[in-house]
């Protein structure tokens, strides 16, 4: 038993390294660990361009929020 | 929708968890985290978008394939499709089976977020890069291109152009470079550089070199990919790899992270330099003055989280330490090098742009101090560390740390309230006084705790002896030398500049008192605090926590002294003895030095006597059983059973004794808590310590202020010659005076001219008292013309005036002598009258009216002068009735009301103990007199009728010196209901009043 799910750990494992190399070979700019998180969702059945949707759309805003606080502390040193 | 609402909770974890990895945001409270959340949840249950479509995914795949053809990338087309079959072909985490709908969709995201893969703006970074072991073509290449040009495949060049291969040998020694110094980029990110390139720097000397530097040298544990130190295969030691192996085990996702090992040595070292205040660490990192641990940092025997939760516990203390080093940098790098306050006085040598604020310098003197110590204590743990004799543990090290850490734990909440928090633009006073009543909040609140915390409390004492020294020297530059010198205009009492010393507003409008509120910060001028306070507590009480509190109990003092020491320094200046004081003053101690000797003689006392703590333990413990029983009696007689209650109250019985001894006694200390300075203890120290001396010092410049303008100023003559003029105590003089003025106005001539009343001044006052005839004038003013109408306020043109020299008229100032003249008019007032009435004659007889004088002739012409008769036996009834009137109402005055004040006045006078004190007086002094002599706004109708009375009695005479025959009956009945109106009116209110109470003085 412990061998079996060992051995699909470890093809699952593998399943995730090619999908990472995919994902590279794409510029999707996801990580290793956000990729899983994409895959565990996918699998939960949400859509996934409404997922590339939101990854898009979060990391704009988590973009412009790290300028404008960066603006903020421009302004707190001067 | 309604097949996923099932998976609910755990799409929910999963979306957290995307949005914390992806916008890197991890408090869940943030408010841009829930906005997040909510903005991903809407997505995922309400959007456009079709289910997926294996065949439509199929096609992009193909698609993809062809446009890599089409860009001639054969290796990358070739590896594409390979990967994509291999993926649709291999089972995911949850889901079974091959090429499910769950492959397609998590290809189909990643295709829309990378877009379209002929765009040019998204195919400039991918690579066919493969790490993974089984994927042969590119392991091989990847290999190759290793061997041969070290590496630098992955330079910013756009991969999808066609002459990738040479561009990349182009940027080849750039890449390298780069590799070569990026020592603190992300693993990840340069994983395979680094790889390469450590052995580089590790290669560089002889094998046997190399064996001496690892003996000898730290490995260096900061560069990423060090090599890693050997160590025990020992369980114990390897916990980390048991954790992580268990970790891999179970998690199928489980990634293992890059980690730098470290030892724990190195975690101390790194810990012991960063608490003393070096910048640049490898395990901790500072941001913005921020300190955050390393997220990759392990040692081998702990695992990553348990290490992490004690190095961020190191951090915040390191964090402290940072921000404490920093604001004494800040400091003390405007003036050069920390140097005890003290020395400041000699800093008008090194002036700089702007005065040094003597208060922040000495705190962080104080600091510094104590950093010091703390470093000293760390050096010592490192040497011992180095000499690696014993055993040396983190745990081990932050408890031998522990009291220091609690200290600099105190240390920065003192200094984050009571520095870091002043908004910027303060003024100086406002944080002077904000850090010094700080520091003595938390003196006290930390000795509230008692014995807990008393090393806090010792150390809290030390620094705030150290920071009050400023202010205790600027207060004793001040009541010793008259002189606030206070350049960086922190001391809560400053000098308004445009204020001349020998001018009369000096003694109030000088200072200002800037009184710091909690919330508010507002300035109140100096006069209204200084009269204030002497009348009591009512605005010392309102201001509870807005001063520098522990200053309050003798900032009246210290004001009053301070003020008289400088207006004596002036008065003495024109005298010159200057000399002779500053001689005096070497030898004396300053203020700082006598209140720090009093604490030491004080701590000493208590360090020194431990038998007498015994017996007084033992007595107290004697008394206290002693007290219990009384209290319980009583207690008893309450119906109330309570030992415990008892015993507390005969404690605090005791306590309160025990105060009252300490402070009438002084020197006597009982102790029970030995050492420390108990809550009690350090009010009582302040106040044994530091009020006696700045009370003395007090008591002796008032009084040396007090006794100059007695003595020499002659403060007392010009009381007197006040009264003497203005009440017409000096009756001889002035009578000359007014009866030349009623003289010339029952003359009917003009009086109101400047140079006759002037010269009837001079004459009445120069032949009796030539020294005050030029001080004296007279002048007219010009009357209000509605009030002309009665003959009475025809004087209240009068103005008297005496002029009363410098430094004199800060008691007598010219709001005085305007009461004193409305006094004085009010005398002249009755005076005129008096005289008036007095001053009736029945000349009548002889007038060519020919009317004999009733009283003398009252038969002849009966019949035919019957009511001439009539009339002047009630004229002459009348002006008995008015000449009682106004011959009470002289008396009354003059004697119950001046008289009598005025000796009151003069003793109260001779015990004034400062010049507020007596500044008080006299205008207590004024206000008395203005009040009894009614001319107060709330009795004005009271003074109304006694003004028509005075006017009656003016019309009176008038008609009277006009003769009998020129008399109308309906005037002389007019008069008398008037005179009776008034009388009756007068009666009633004052038996009213009188019978209130609230005239004690009236008849």
């Amino acid at each position: 038993m412990a061998s079996a799910t060992s051995a699909n750990l470890n093809a699952v494992r593998e399943t995730m390294d090619v999908l990472l190399e995919i994902s590279r070979l794409l510029n999707t700019g996801l990580d290793m660990e956000s990729l899983s998180i994409c895959v565990r969702l996918c699998e939960q059945g949400i859509n996934p361009e409404a997922l590339s949707a939101v990854i898009k759309e979060l990391r704009k805003a988590s973009e412009s929020l790290k300028v404008q606080q960066q603006q903020h502390t421009k302004c707190h040193f001067k | 929708m309604a097949h996923w609402s099932t998976f609910d909770k755990e799409t929910e974890k999963e979306t957290k968890k995307l949005i914390k990895c992806i916008s890197g945001m991890e408090d869940e409270e943030d408010q841009n985290f829930q906005l997040a959340l909510k903005f991903t949840w809407s997505n995922f249950r309400f959007h456009r978008f079709l289910d997926v479509d294996s065949h439509k995914v199929e096609r992009s795949i193909s698609g993809i394939y062809e446009k890599l053809m089409v860009h001639s990338d054969l290796r990358k087309a070739e590896s594409w499709m390979r990967l994509t079959d291999e993926f649709l072909n291999s089972p995911l985490p949850q889901t079974d089976g091959k090429k499910t709908d769950a492959h397609y969709s998590v290809l189909s995201m990643l295709f829309s977020l990378s877009g379209s893969p002929s765009n040019n703006d998204f195919t400039e970074r991918p690579r066919i890069k493969e790490a993974e072991a089984e994927d042969c073509f590119d392991w091989a290449k990847y290999l190759m291109e290793g061997e041969d040009i070290d590496n630098g495949l992955y330079p910013d060049t756009p991969v999808w152009s066609e002459d990738e291969s040479e561009d990349d040998d182009s940027q080849r020694p750039i890449s390298r470079e780069d590799s070569g110094i990026q020592l603190d980029r992300t693993p990840p990110e340069d994983q395979d550089n680094t790889n390469k390139t450590v052995p580089v720097t590790w290669t560089v000397g002889e094998p046997g070199a190399r064996a001496w530097l690892e003996q000898h040298v730290v490995t260096p544990y900061w560069v990423t990919h060090s090599p890693r130190f050997p160590h025990s295969l020992h369980l114990h030691s390897n916990l980390l790899n048991v954790w992580d192996q268990h970790l891999y085990n179970t998690d199928p996702l489980y990634l293992p992270e890059e980690k730098a090992f470290v030892t724990e040595t190195q975690v101390i070292r790194e810990t012991l330099w960063l608490f003393s205040g070096v910048k640049k660490h490898f395990i901790f990192q500072q941001h913005d003055g921020k300190v955050s641990v390393r997220n990759d940092v392990v040692v081998t025997h702990l695992t990553s989280n348990c290490l992490r939760s004690v190095l961020e516990y190191i951090a915040v203390y390191g964090q402290a330490v940072f921000r404490l080093q920093r604001f004494i940098d800040e400091v003390t790098g405007c003036s050069s090098e920390p140097c005890p306050p003290g020395s400041l006085s000699s800093h008008n040598s090194k002036k700089g742009s702007e005065p040094p604020f003597r208060t922040y310098q000495a705190f962080v003197w104080a600091l510094n101090k104590y950093f010091t110590s703390f470093k000293e204590e760390l050096t010592t743990i490192e040497r011992e560390l180095i000499c690696n004799d014993e055993t040396m543990t983190l745990s081990a090290v932050l408890e031998r740390l522990g009291p220091h850490l609690s200290q600099i734990k105190v240390l920065h909440k003192v200094f984050c309230t009571g520095v870091a928090d002043v908004p910027p633009a303060t003024p100086n006073v406002v944080r002077a006084s904000h850090l010094l009543n700080t520091l003595y909040k938390a003196i006290i609140e930390y000795d509230s705790v008692g014995e807990a915390s008393e090393q806090a409390v010792a150390l809290l004492f030390s620094l705030w002896t150290e920071t009050v020294r400023p202010y205790l020297e600027i207060v004793d530059e001040w009541i010793v030398h008259g002189h606030l010198f206070d350049p960086a205009k922190e001391f809560i009492i400053q000098r308004n500049k445009d204020v001349p010393v020998n001018h009369r507003d000096f003694w109030y409008a000088t200072y200002t008192l800037y009184s710091v509120s909690e919330t508010v910060e507002s300035e109140e001028k100096l006069n209204d605090s200084a009269s204030g306070s002497s009348g009591g507590d009512q605005s010392s009480s309102s201001r509870q926590l807005t001063m520098v509190s522990f200053l309050k109990p003798v900032l009246k003092q210290i004001i009053m002294a301070g003020k008289s020491m400088q207006l004596l320094r002036n008065l003495h200046c024109t005298e010159a003895e200057s000399s002779e004081k500053s001689s005096r003053d070497a030898e004396r101690k300053d203020l700082y030095t006598l209140f720090l000797e009093s604490v030491q003689s004080r701590l000493r006392s208590q360090e020194t006597s431990p038998t007498n703590t015994v017996t007084d333990d033992q007595a107290t413990r004697r008394s206290l059983i002693k007290m219990q029983s009384i209290v319980a009696q009583h207690l008893e007689m309450e119906n109330v059973h309570d030992p415990l209650l008892a015993i507390n109250f005969a404690r605090l019985y005791l306590e309160q004794s025990d105060f009252q001894e300490r402070f009438s006694g002084g020197d006597f200390i009982v102790d029970r808590s030995s050492q420390s300075v108990t809550c009690q203890t350090f009010e009582l120290t302040l106040r044994s310590c530091l009020y006696p001396h700045i009370e003395r010092r007090y008591i002796e410049c008032c009084g040396n202020l007090m006794k100059t303008l007695k003595k020499d100023y002659k403060l007392l003559e010009y009381l007197q010659a006040m009264r003497n003029y203005f009440l017409l105590e000096a009756g001889d003089a002035m009578y000359d005076f007014y009866t030349a003025i009623f003289n010339k106005v029952q003359e009917k001539e003009s009086w109101q001219q400047p140079s006759f009343l002037n010269v009837q001044l001079q004459e009445a006052v120069g032949q009796r008292y030539p020294e005050d005839s030029n001080r004296l004038s007279v002048f007219l003013e010009n009357m209000d013309p509605s009030r002309k109408k009665h003959p009475v306020n025809n004087l209240e043109v009068l103005t008297l005036s005496y002029k009363v020299p410098w430094p004199v008229d800060i008691v007598i100032s010219s709001e005085c002598q305007k009461i004193y003249n409305q006094v004085f008019l009010l005398l002249l007032q009755i005076k005129w009258a008096k005289y008036s009435l007095d001053t009736l004659r029945f000349s009548g007889e002889i007038r060519p009216t020919d009317k004999p004088c009733p009283s003398e002739a009252p038969a002849e012409d009966v019949k035919l002068k019957e009511p001439v008769h009539q009339q002047i036996h009630r004229m002459c009834l009348l002006r008995v009735k008015l000449m009682h009137f106004v011959n009470s109402l002289h008396n009354y005055i003059m004697t119950r009301i001046l008289h009598s004040t005025g000796l009151e006045f003069q003793h109260q006078v001779q015990e004034a103990k400062d010049l507020d004190q007596l500044i008080k007086i006299h205008y207590r002094y004024l206000a008395t007199i203005h009040d009894r002599c009614l001319l107060r706004e709330k009795v004005s109708f009271v003074k109304e009728a006694i003004m028509k009375v005075l006017n009656l009695v003016l019309i009176f005479s008038d008609r009277w010196q006009a003769g009998f025959g020129a008399w109308k009956i309906e005037s002389i009945d007019k008069m008398e209901s008037d005179f009776k109106n008034c009388h009756m009116f007068l009666v009633t209110i004052l038996n009213k009043a009188v019978c209130r109470g609230s005239f004690p003085h009236c008849k």
